[in-house]
């Protein structure tokens, strides 16, 4: 079925446009209550059942903020900054296939997917490399020395970082021999996933990925740019209200999307076994929720390690990427091409 | 049509932004137009049905282009405001050789036929470049590279030259 592009773009974007709205919202108010529950406390309790509420309480605050502009800021890039961030985590999300099922032909189709973009993983990597960008505007913008610090290490931790996290998406493309996230989710479930068909090589460039995506998304361990007791808040320092409130948002989108992107290039994305024959539209529901519980599963262990583990001091930061994960990537990308090109996998 | 009309609102913004590089005062607004202005030229990649070059240019240029920033504020004074005069020193020189070379290439273009039978063909895909990289062109591929990594060792050397 092809629709007018523009209504393909209305009847699978919007879904999942509010979708991941809709967890950004309640990743916000489920870190409250998850590190509560680590630290032995209660979390929001009030507005709600459980304090469910709490982000719309929290949005509604933040309009109501007064907009504070720093004296001495640069007044056009420090309004523009907190709009990118959101923009481009939404951009990622359009090649992220979300569910799929077995057509007639046997072979595994994208169902929820917005776009199936030929250089589908090209197009991920160089969009989150755009992500420093807006985050650079506000450090530099702010005319404040804790934001331009941190901006200047969000920018050298990003550039780093992206050099292995190019280096593990390269494991799936040379094992699918393609560059679409659908039609890597379609040969995982084919050849089973990713990080059991290339055995410890695929699982090890999951974790290569999983690490240079929290250091992309400056999560702790690699929460340097932002590191609140040496930077007080990293780049949004100066933002009040609504603008901060976007790059908190910003976070959440990040980490939610890193996460369903592993999910898709090392876990199967929606496929799951005892799938087939069932029909298409049972099919579609339920990897739907495969996806889901995958994503939601690496999104918890993100907020997991934040609350359980210290950061990184900003050269041990650097030591690891240069001396540990860029050589480790480059062994992992060259064990899988001879895998590939003896016909191991 | 739809095609034309993009392609002329995209060079349009494409000249706007170079422009808006070289004429601007401050270093780091600078970069951002430069950044605009390579975003600009992959859309243009995007509209001649190269779209792997495309998101090659955003990913390669992003990386290049905030480094360069790094190096614009460490470089330069950040108070007030790092201004940097852009104006030429001589421009009732510098503009007839601009013309005149933009002439040039403009009558050099139009008087090639071969570049007006040119045709946008969706052959821009990441497997052909990929095999005409490392066969056809395998030889001026690694001499490229080779020639990068020089520079990049030669950049180190330069670097490091006080602590030897």
């Amino acid at each position: 079925m092809t629709l007018n592009p523009w209504l393909h773009g209305l009847v699978y974007g919007l879904p999942v446009l509010l979708g991941v709205m809709g967890v950004g919202a309640l990743a916000s108010w489920w870190e409250r209550k998850f590190s509560a529950r680590m630290q032995n406390r209660i979390g929001v309790d009030v507005f709600g059942p459980f304090g469910v509420l709490q982000p719309f309480a929290d949005a509604l605050k933040m309009l109501q903020k007064e907009d504070l502009v720093p004296r001495g800021a640069d007044k056009t890039m420090f309004f523009i900054a907190p709009a990118f961030p959101v923009v481009l985590c939404v951009v990622l999300l359009g090649v992220v296939p979300f569910a799929g099922y077995w057509d007639d032909t046997g072979t595994w189709a994208p169902a929820i997917l917005i776009s199936n973009l030929d250089i589908g993983i090209l197009w991920v990597l160089s969009v989150s490399g755009l992500m420093v960008f807006p985050l650079w505007m506000a450090g530099w913008a702010s005319n404040n020395k804790y934001a331009l610090l941190a901006a200047m290490r969000t920018v050298a931790q990003g550039v780093s970082y992206e050099i292995p996290m190019v280096l593990a998406a390269l494991v799936p493309v040379i094992v699918a021999g393609d560059l679409s996230i659908a039609r890597m989710v379609a040969w995982q479930a084919t050849h089973g996933w990713m990080v059991f068909s290339l055995p410890v090589v695929g699982f090890l460039a999951f974790v290569l990925f999983y690490l240079a995506s929290l250091a992309e998304a400056n999560r702790i361990p690699f929460d340097i740019p932002e590191a609140e007791s040496e930077l007080v808040a990293g780049v949004i320092v100066e933002y009040t209200g609504i603008k901060s409130g976007l790059f908190i948002l910003t976070e959440y989108l990040h980490t939610f999307i890193a996460s369903a992107l592993a999910t898709a290039m090392f876990f199967g994305g929606g496929h799951m076994p005892f799938l087939a024959g069932l029909p298409a539209i049972a099919q579609i529901v339920l990897s739907a929720t495969a996806m889901l519980v995958k994503t939601s599963m690496l999104f918890v262990s993100i907020y997991w390690i934040r609350w359980s583990w210290y950061r990184f001091r900003s050269d041990q930061l650097m030591e690891l990427c240069w001396y540990y994960l860029v050589p480790g990537g480059l062994v992992l990308v060259a064990c899988t091409a001879v895998s590939v090109s003896l016909g191991w996998v | 049509m739809l095609a034309t009309v993009a392609v002329v609102v995209i060079a349009v913004v494409l000249i706007a932004t170079a422009v808006a590089v070289v004429v601007s005062d401050n270093l780091v607004h600078s970069v951002f137009w430069l950044a605009a202005m390579l975003i600009t030229t992959a859309l243009l990649y995007v509209m001649l049905e190269a779209p792997f070059l495309a998101a090659i240019q955003v990913m390669l240029y992003t990386g290049g282009v905030i480094t360069m920033m790094l190096f614009g504020v460490m470089l330069t004074q950040r108070d007030p405001g790092s201004r940097v005069p852009s104006a030429s020193e001589a421009p009732g020189w510098a503009a007839p050789v601009a013309l005149g070379l933009g002439a040039t290439l403009l009558v050099a273009i139009w008087t090639t036929p071969e570049l007006a039978a040119l045709t946008p063909t969706p052959s821009g895909d990441a497997q052909k470049i990929g095999h005409m990289f490392l066969d056809r062109y395998l030889i001026a591929f690694e001499a490229l590279s080779v020639l990068l990594l020089a520079g990049m060792i030669g950049a180190i050397v330069l670097a490091r030259k006080g602590d030897a």
